[in-house]
């Protein structure tokens, strides 16, 4: 019996017909499509042991006081630390962004130079440590040849920088913020400290520009001390009433919004105040009467409703308001946490001290500095007060040379500074440029060099008296995960680079600095590093007084007639320093970024006065450049008002932010403040062209 | 020519039925012992001698954490609560001290019930069942069961299959929408 063709067919065929009633077939196919779940590029979860731990996040605008939830050692969730006074439980939207942060597609792997193509190798941290020393021994002790920046107001970090560059016999300066015009305003009124507001036992909160609800101090804390104030169901605690140009979160959140042209919170606040002059309020400050004379003489109501929009009548019944509460308290600030200058800051301390309001519960307080760990350092108000934009700008004009060396640190200076067009070539035309950054950010894929700091995840960090808050205080934290990718703490690496230069900050490590740091303040190391905050109850002692020849200098009335840009800052769009966050994506306003068009609002009246309509794509023209728009109608923008999101417009950075919308920074026109000789950028007009 | 044919079928259609034999054989004794490689545990641990021995119960290793989440298998850090140091004379703890905890390796225990990343499940929820109605019962047991790897999907034989998960959720009337366990 043969095997023939025809028998073959028949036994294949019998096979394929039986193999249909056993599981070969299908089971394969069912582990098949099983299989396809473990290809190698799907992303795995991890599993261990599930671990919490209190940590400092400095993802936001300001510190967070986190808890971190980790499995097997890997963050994944964090939530606020109702245990620390230093954010009161909250968590913004972009620390709760910290575990994805951490894993971001944009943190920059390891330390990379640029080659002479433009492109970036990786190198080991021998090299990168090498070639930033040679650098900078070329330029020690040569003035205006090493310039620092730093964009972390609150951390040691930063005392360690600008103790690093007092050795180089350079210039650290701090990126802008609403601490440098405090800071500028506190030192012309005769004080010395740090400005801070006791928002959580004043009764009546006047916030004048300052968009506490999401750009102006520790916004966490201010959310939580106004959650505090107004219990659910229960009786009011405080009053809030916003003044400023644009409905924004703060104005929405408070009993009463008062429209007032962007730029004239100083003006609005010496209007106050001369409704309180003529109702008898006095001080005992050295220059009350030329400050009376000031007032009365130059900011009468009319005058000063031509200025801000805000009828003489309705400013008086504030007035009367404030003076009728038991523990009111003004607060000044730019509507979007920079550029401000000193001038508001004076003007509503002005009306604080006419309320008797100086460092009294509920009032304005003035805080002492925490001591330094890092005695070549500067103070923080000394540090604060420097002028960032002024050097760039001096850069730009080609009034002060340009410097051989730029150390970028926790800031991306090529994005965030205002009339951002000549001010990030000012920082790019530095002969060599050294970003510390997490993140390939705007600045970053500018350097020539990048030492990637790790997230405050997988390092020491501290934070002290944020802006704003109304004591003094200290938090620190302690690793929560082992570094993620090949960065280095970038206080570890300017401590051994001073070593090499021969230049003695005191420390060997970054944990030795923090601990320092804790116990000249008087704090508990092991305590901070658990979670909890140290806060101290002193203020300084001695008066200040009203800076009346300042205020008489700085304040200006506006021309006119213009249309005003209000910027606003917004944390879910991310903050100077990080971009938007993958999660918060979605949760962006549809007004705010329309696909990839920036959405400005204007009201009817301003859009019928510009021509235009509802969804018209325009271009605005500022003094440094032009951003194409889309327009909004929004009848929470003042008349002649048009306002528009920071924080888009991104170049680097990752899918999630870059080509989206445009960065408003381009319009914003830096001038100079009369009386301080500190930049300002809060009153820029654009046109549409 | 009728016969010339028949002759050349080589029995009609028998060997069509031999096929079909030949792959009932293949398919349902060959295949299930080809598909599956065998493996063991990388220590040889007895459940017994911490159950009988020590006084332990399932839950002293296999607990719940505060939050609710089952803490699965016992950690290097739980294990060193006693076995910080060699015990007893058993070349298995030897070997889990020396190669293992010693040297801060946790161990690669292989999970007969292990559930892939998409599939959400709470032994919260199931607190209500015996532990042996999914898992294998070894508490009194000296060896840990073979361990059963699929060669195509490399899950365990043992795993759970979704239709199984369903079938006890439709028995009890518990919802079988997809979010129940793909979150």
């Amino acid at each position: 019996m043969g095997i023939d063709r025809r028998t073959f067919i028949q036994l294949v065929t019998g096979g394929v017909v039986g193999s249909l009633f056993t599981p070969v077939i299908w089971k394969s196919l069912d582990d098949a499509s099983i299989w396809s779940q473990n290809w190698p590029w799907i992303p795995r979860l991890k599993y261990g042991t599930i671990t919490e731990q209190a940590s400092v996040a400095k993802f936001g605008a300001a510190p967070c006081a986190e808890i971190v939830k980790s499995v097997g050692g890997s963050p994944y969730l964090t939530r606020g630390n109702a245990e620390n006074e230093m954010s009161k439980g909250g968590v913004d939207p972009v620390s709760a962004s910290g575990p994805q942060l951490m894993y971001s597609l944009s943190r920059v792997n390891g330390p990379m130079k640029k080659t002479a193509e433009g492109k970036y190798e990786s190198i080991s941290w021998e090299e990168a440590e090498k070639v930033l020393s040679e650098k900078l021994a070329a330029v020690k002790g040569k003035k205006g040849k090493l310039a620092v920046v730093s964009g972390d107001t609150t951390g040691t970090a930063t005392e360690v920088l600008s103790g690093f560059a007092a050795g180089m016999g350079a210039e650290c300066y701090l990126m802008p913020s609403e601490e440098q015009g405090a800071a500028v305003a506190l030192s012309s009124m005769g004080g010395k400290g740090q400005i801070g507001y006791d928002l959580e036992n004043s009764d009546f909160v006047l916030f004048v520009g300052a968009d506490a609800m999401d750009s102006w101090g520790s916004v966490v804390r201010n959310q939580c001390v106004y959650s505090e104030s107004r219990p659910t169901g229960e009786e009011i605690k405080t009053t809030y009433i916003y003044a400023g140009p644009f409905q924004n979160s703060t104005a929405a959140a408070a009993d009463r919004w008062v429209p007032v042209a962007p730029g004239t919170g100083a003006i609005f606040c010496l209007g106050l105040a001369y409704h309180m002059l003529k109702a008898g309020a006095s001080s005992s400050a050295s220059d009350f009467a030329d400050f009376k004379t000031l007032v009365m003489s130059r900011f009468s109501p009319d005058k000063v409703e031509k200025a801000t929009g805000v009828a003489g009548t309705e400013m008086a019944a504030i007035a009367k308001r404030i003076m009728k509460s038991s523990a009111p308290v003004v607060v000044a600030g730019s509507e979007f946490a920079q550029g401000a200058g000193a001038a508001d800051v004076i003007a509503a301390s002005a009306v604080n001290m006419l309320l008797g309001r100086i460092n009294k519960e509920g009032g304005m307080k003035i805080l002492p500095e925490l001591p330094k760990a890092v005695e070549a350092a500067a103070g923080r108000s000394e540090l604060a007060a420097k002028d960032f934009v002024g050097y760039l700008a001096g850069i730009a004009s080609g009034k002060v040379a340009a410097p051989a060396v730029m150390m970028s640190y926790e800031a991306n200076p090529i994005y965030a500074l205002p009339q951002n067009t000549a001010l990030a070539q000012a920082v790019e035309k530095s002969g060599f440029l050294v970003s510390f950054s997490t993140y390939m950010d705007e600045t970053a894929s500018e350097a020539d060099l990048i030492m990637p700091n790790p997230t405050c995840y997988e390092r020491f960090e501290d934070a002290q008296t944020p802006y704003g808050v109304g004591a003094a205080m200290l938090a620190a934290s302690a690793p929560v995960a082992e570094p993620l990718y090949n960065s280095k703490p970038t206080v570890d690496v300017v401590l051994g680079v001073a070593s090499v230069l021969g230049i003695d900050l005191g420390y060997e490590s970054a944990d030795e600095v923090y601990q320092a740091k804790a116990e000249k303040a008087g704090a508990d190391w092991d305590s901070l590093i658990e979670g909890a905050a140290y806060v101290s109850d002193s203020t300084e002692s001695g008066s200040i007084k009203f800076a009346a020849s300042v205020l008489s200098k700085a304040v200006t009335m506006p021309k006119g007639g213009e249309i005003a840009l209000a910027p606003y800052s917004k944390l879910i769009i991310g903050t100077p320093t990080v971009a938007i966050p993958p999660l918060n994506v979605v949760a962006i306003s549809k007004f705010e970024l329309m696909g990839k068009d920036l959405m400005v609002q204007v009201n009817s009246k301003t859009a019928k006065k510009l021509g235009v309509s509802e969804g018209s794509k325009v271009k605005l023209a500022g003094a440094g450049g032009e951003c194409a728009v889309r327009i909004h109608i929004n009848e929470g923008v003042m008349n002649d008002v048009i306002a528009a999101p920071l924080g888009f417009g991104h170049t680097a950075w990752d899918a999630y932010s870059s080509g989206k919308g445009e960065n408003i920074s381009k319009l914003l026109t830096v001038g100079t403040e009369s009386g301080t000789g500190i930049s300002v950028w809060t009153s820029s007009f654009v046109s549409i062209a | 020519m009728e016969e010339k044919r028949t002759s050349k079928q080589c029995g009609g259609v028998l060997p069509f039925f031999i096929g079909v034999l030949a792959s009932l054989i293949v398919g349902w004794w060959v295949f299930p012992q080809v598909i599956y490689s065998q493996k063991t545990q990388p220590i040889d641990f007895s459940h017994k001698v911490h159950v009988e021995g020590e006084g332990m119960d399932c839950e002293s290793c296999h607990m719940f954490l505060e939050d609710g989440s089952f803490a699965g298998l016992p950690s290097n850090e739980q294990c060193a609560e006693c076995h910080e140091d060699v015990l007893g004379e058993t070349e298995a703890e030897e070997i889990y001290v020396t190669e293992y905890l010693q040297k801060g390796v946790e161990v690669p225990w292989l999970v007969y019930q292990y559930q892939p990343d998409n599939v959400y499940f709470s032994h919260k929820a199931h607190e209500g069942y015996e532990c042996t109605d999914c898992h294998p019962d070894v508490g009194n047991s000296d060896t840990l069961p073979t361990y059963y790897e699929n060669r195509i999907s490399g899950y365990s034989k043992q795993t759970m299959k979704m239709w199984q998960c369903e079938r006890c959720h439709a028995e009890v009337g518990t919802s079988n929408a997809c979010y129940v366990c793909h979150k």
